[in-house]
């Protein structure tokens, strides 16, 4: 008998995109909620006062710097690479 | 009124020239002074690249020079030589703005930085204290209290930052030398954007002592001017160890200025590719030109540089947020928003994530040393663009459109992460008038080969400070 393989009907598939794509939005919107509770927790934290009209600029440039750190997150580097900090002893 | 402009022999007369003129007699430095203050006093109503004229100390100074040359005293290699400083070096008797607002009220410096000390102690002449962007954290030259630098070759657009006045300055004849720092390419994109030269010293090789910091792991500062040979005079008169700077590196100086003339032809010279492809006609016509004239023909590949440009911008947040920690729990609200936003997005980056950065400068440095194993010399765009408009906020990079602010430095950022030597040299492209400078890179220490090579494309025509239309 011959599979049917990857044969699925227009309105399913339709129905599967809309899910991705809804099941994205909402990562997003966590992500976007993480972020924003991670600046006005950090900020009480840092003991930073924070006006609510800064809160969008600052959760983007915190967004911009961690997709930086991730670009350098993900290398691989052996555990005895010291860091290049400036100190002489 | 105006005063009636100065001449303009003098006011584009290279520094070395200058000092010649002086210690002959046949220039007082009063002369040269007083051109000079009535060229700023008639230029930078429209440049805005000054936020403090030193003239009473100036015309102090120029008396002292004229009478030691009078009575037969030596001057030095700068006599006479008016310059200005990015007003984030300490001037006697100022408050060191570093660009701000808040700073204007801190208690004026007891002492001079210590190379504005090393450069009259070679015969300059301090004439003031220049803008720049606020604390440094910027690639615009635009500043919110103080207003722009505006760029001598279209006075709409951008000198570029964070050293704005020290670009416009020098490229608007108002003085022949400034002083810049550059933590990630804040002396060479206004370089490129004002058509000028400048050097940006190994990690460690001039003092930073009593200058506003900004990143201390990857501040430097250095000198900006129209031609190799000024850059080399105000470094070599620059040089040598400072205890006033932890950084600073005991190690002997060694002057460039004897040593321009030698041959480049033996240096095995490449072309950075991959990363550093430029992604505009501007910057691909000032390479290929570059390199032609320096009969180039071998491409390199910089590993892992876009990773590195993003391991600096993240050290970049982390430490500038954390130098301004007390005055953004004090006074956020008198910051220029866009420099706040930034600060106190880096001051929540985790701890551990930017001790990777540093690990990741310790590899990528080791990389860097390997290819200096097999070249002399690398070759790079300085910047992506020729100047932005003042206020635009973005530039189109290849199939990208990115904001200005941040990505001015794209190409100055990985090399300036781990502290190796570049001079800035202004190309001159055919399609376009605004000017765009390229990267002369070379291994840890070896500034006299940069300045050789930006000298040789100096001789033969293809580097060279535009005299702007003003």
């Amino acid at each position: 008998m011959k599979r049917k393989a990857g044969r699925t009907s227009k309105s399913s598939r339709t129905n599967r995109a809309g899910k991705s794509r809804s099941r994205r939005s909402t990562i997003d919107s966590s992500r976007s909620a993480h972020l924003d509770t991670l600046v006005a927790t950090n900020a009480r934290a840092l003991g930073i006062p924070l006006d609510s009209a800064w809160h969008e600029a600052i959760a983007f440039n915190l967004r911009l710097i961690l997709l930086h750190a991730k670009l350098v997150d993900e290398f691989a580097l052996a555990d005895d690479t010291e860091p290049a900090s400036v100190f002489y002893a | 009124m105006l005063d009636a402009p100065a001449p303009d022999d003098l006011a584009w007369s290279a520094a070395g020239e200058l000092a010649a003129g002086v210690a002959s007699g046949r220039l007082s430095a009063l002369e040269v002074v007083e051109a000079t203050l009535a060229r700023i006093r008639n230029r930078d109503p429209l440049l805005n690249c000054f936020t403090t004229v030193t003239e009473e100390r100036a015309i102090d100074r120029a008396h002292a020079l004229d009478q030691a040359r009078e009575s037969g005293k030596p001057l030095g290699p700068l006599a006479g030589v008016p310059f200005a400083v990015k007003n984030l070096f300490d001037i006697a008797g100022l408050a060191t703005l570093a660009g701000s607002k808040i700073n204007r009220e801190n208690q004026p410096a007891r002492r001079d930085a210590t190379l504005i000390e090393r450069l009259e102690l070679a015969g300059a002449v301090l004439v003031g204290a220049l803008n720049m962007g606020e604390y440094a954290y910027d690639f615009t030259g635009q500043n919110i209290h103080y207003g722009p630098s505006r760029n001598p070759h279209d006075l709409k657009r951008m000198t570029g930052g964070s050293s704005g006045g020290s670009g416009g300055a020098v490229a608007g004849g108002l003085v022949p030398l400034a002083l810049g720092s550059d933590t990630n390419g804040s002396i060479r994109v206004p370089s490129s954007c004002c058509g000028i030269f400048g050097l940006k010293p190994t990690y460690g090789r001039l003092s930073r002592a009593r200058s506003f910091p900004f990143v201390a792991s990857l501040d430097h500062v250095g000198p900006m001017a129209r031609n190799v040979e000024d850059l080399a005079l105000a470094y070599d008169a620059m040089q040598g160890f400072d205890a006033d700077d932890p950084t600073c590196v005991d190690r002997a100086a060694q002057p460039v200025a004897s040593l321009l003339e030698r041959n480049v032809e033996g240096l095995r010279i490449a072309v950075a590719g991959g990363y550093f492809k430029p992604r505009s006609v501007e910057a691909l016509q000032a390479i290929d030109r570059a390199a032609v004239a320096l009969g180039v023909n071998r491409d390199i590949d910089i590993p892992q540089a876009e990773r590195a440009r993003s391991a600096a911008f993240l050290i970049t947040a982390s430490e500038g947020a954390s130098l301004h920690l007390d005055r953004l729990r004090r006074d956020a609200k008198r910051y220029d928003p866009a420099v706040r936003d930034r600060l106190i997005a880096g001051a929540m980056v985790p701890a551990s994530l930017v001790l990777k950065a540093h690990k990741f400068r310790r590899w990528y440095r080791e990389e860097m040393l390997k290819l200096f194993a097999d070249v002399d010399v690398i070759l790079a765009p300085a910047t992506p663009c020729t100047a932005p408009f003042i206020d635009q906020q973005t530039f189109v990079f290849g199939d990208d459109e990115l904001p200005v602010r941040a990505n001015l430095g794209i190409y100055t950022q990985p090399i300036s992460f781990i502290g190796l030597p570049v001079v800035a040299v202004p190309v001159a492209v055919a399609l376009s008038p605004l000017p765009i400078a390229v990267q002369i890179i070379a291994a840890p220490w070896r500034e006299d080969v940069a300045l050789r090579v930006a000298h040789a494309l100096e001789a033969n025509g293809t580097a060279t400070a535009p005299r702007p239309r003003m």
